[in-house]
């Protein structure tokens, strides 16, 4: 739908306040000890979370179009989406028909969902060997190096063998967890926590408007 | 927060008076604009994958660093014929993809190129987002993917997919797994918070370089008190 300049400046500053605000009210709630804050703020939070049930429902409906756009083009993979359109409508009615604890939703989420996702983890570890594999070609750095010897001690000594465990990897991998590893993922959390707060306050001043404006 | 919302207020007036304090240069982001600009001439697309962290919870603020630079690409990509697509694997961030892309159609005042289905979400949970995300990868002409929100397993398969369609892969994440796994699988990984610096590398505005520096300052802060914390334990103070 388009919109008329006028209008879409005139949400863009609205959308604006109500999200500064809201964000500095949810803000103090966590700081200032004050009853009326904290009542508002747990508010606020409901309808966040309400919003969010209803633009998964939104979400779908996206993903429904799009899908169904590629069966009415044709093409390679239309198919595959037509397969999807099917699936999706089929769950969805069931699972409102019969509700989400009904055994027939719960076969399909044990028997389809949960089946395709390890598969998909099942790649996922082919994926990472060929990755780590390609990864000097792509990068031949030291630290590329060092990221590629650590993998392999850390997989050898985790690794079981048909004579027992070999104590030197054994102990070589958990120095590895306890010290280096510990050091340097304290450091990279350091660095995202800091990320993560310049990103709120960013939001809070309105110079990020992820809402759009 | 006050030390570092006074910082980013005191760092941003420092910067529009003499303008020297330049950013470190981080080459992920070089080849971006250059990945970019090669999308604009060739007629490609390109993809931004925002993850399947929510707004809600505390991997938030990679989203919102997804959807900004969501915004200048499309601030960027608005003279070429294929706008950016965005995929995403939480509906609330979906709305918000598709709301940023045609606010920037808007700006630039090209609304009829605003297509609501070039902001999709495509699954629901991780894995599923990155399976309906592999098509997109293969199928919608996209020449670089930028991976920018919250990752953690699932990223491999969409570097994997992008690695085969030997397109520019550029990835950050805030998740500690994931980053491991896109240092093996992406052409150009984001560490640590470097994925936070993208508006600020992608031009996004004085206040982004700001805050980038006020985060540098508050880095070299905690890494001071960690360092006399040890120094004091050390000599038995502390």
């Amino acid at each position: 739908m388009m919109r008329l300049p006028i209008l879409s400046r005139a949400l863009s500053i609205v959308s604006a306040a109500i999200a500064i605000s809201t964000g500095i009210v949810v803000t103090l709630g966590f700081f200032v000890n004050f009853a009326e804050l904290a009542n508002l703020r747990l508010i606020f939070l409901e309808w966040a979370v309400l919003l969010a049930a209803i633009a998964l429902l939104v979400g779908l409906v996206n993903l429904l179009r799009v899908h169904l756009n590629k069966v009415r083009d044709g093409g390679a993979t239309a198919f595959y989406s037509f397969v999807l359109v099917v699936g999706m409508i089929a769950t969805f009615g069931l699972g409102m028909f019969f509700g989400p604890d009904h055994p027939i939703p719960l076969w399909i989420f044990n028997n389809i969902q949960i089946p395709v996702e390890t598969a998909l983890m099942a790649i996922l570890a082919v994926s990472l060997a060929y990755a780590s594999a390609r990864l000097l070609h792509r990068r031949a750095t030291v630290f590329a190096v060092v990221f590629l010897v650590t993998t392999l001690f850390v997989l050898l000594g985790t690794g079981s063998y048909p004579w027992g465990e070999i104590t030197l990897l054994v102990e070589l991998k958990s120095w590895i967890s306890r010290v280096p590893a510990t050091a340097g993922a304290r450091g990279i959390l350091l660095g995202v926590a800091l990320g993560t707060i310049a990103t709120g306050l960013r939001v809070l001043m309105g110079v990020d408007r992820p809402y759009g404006g | 927060m006050l030390l570092f919302l006074g910082l980013i207020v005191g760092l941003a007036v420092f910067n529009r008076r003499r303008s020297f304090l330049a950013l470190r240069a981080i080459p992920a982001f070089v080849k971006l604009r250059r990945a970019i600009g090669l999308a604009v001439e060739d007629g490609s697309r390109l993809h931004l994958s925002l993850g399947s962290g929510g707004v809600l919870d505390q991997r938030s603020a990679a989203a919102f660093v997804g959807l900004s630079m969501l915004r200048r690409v499309a601030d960027i990509t608005s003279v070429s014929d294929q706008p950016p697509i965005a995929t995403t694997g939480e509906a609330t961030l979906a709305i918000l993809a598709q709301d940023t892309l045609q606010s920037a159609f808007e700006k630039m005042g090209a609304s009829a190129q605003y297509d609501p289905t070039s902001a999709r979400l495509t699954g629901v949970t991780p894995f599923s987002y990155a399976a309906g995300t592999l098509p997109v990868i293969a199928d919608e002409m996209v020449s670089s993917n930028l991976l920018a929100g919250s990752f953690v397993n699932e990223a491999a398969l969409i570097t994997d997919a992008s690695e085969r369609g030997q397109n520019f892969s550029l990835a950050g994440t805030d998740d500690l797994t994931g980053q491991a796994i896109l240092y093996a699988s992406a052409q150009e990984p984001l560490i640590g918070e470097e994925l936070f610096a993208g508006g600020a590398y992608l031009e996004a505005g004085a206040l982004h370089n700001a805050s980038l520096h006020a985060q540098d300052i508050l880095r070299y802060l905690v890494i001071l008190t960690i360092l006399g914390g040890a120094v004091l334990r050390f000599l038995g103070i502390l």
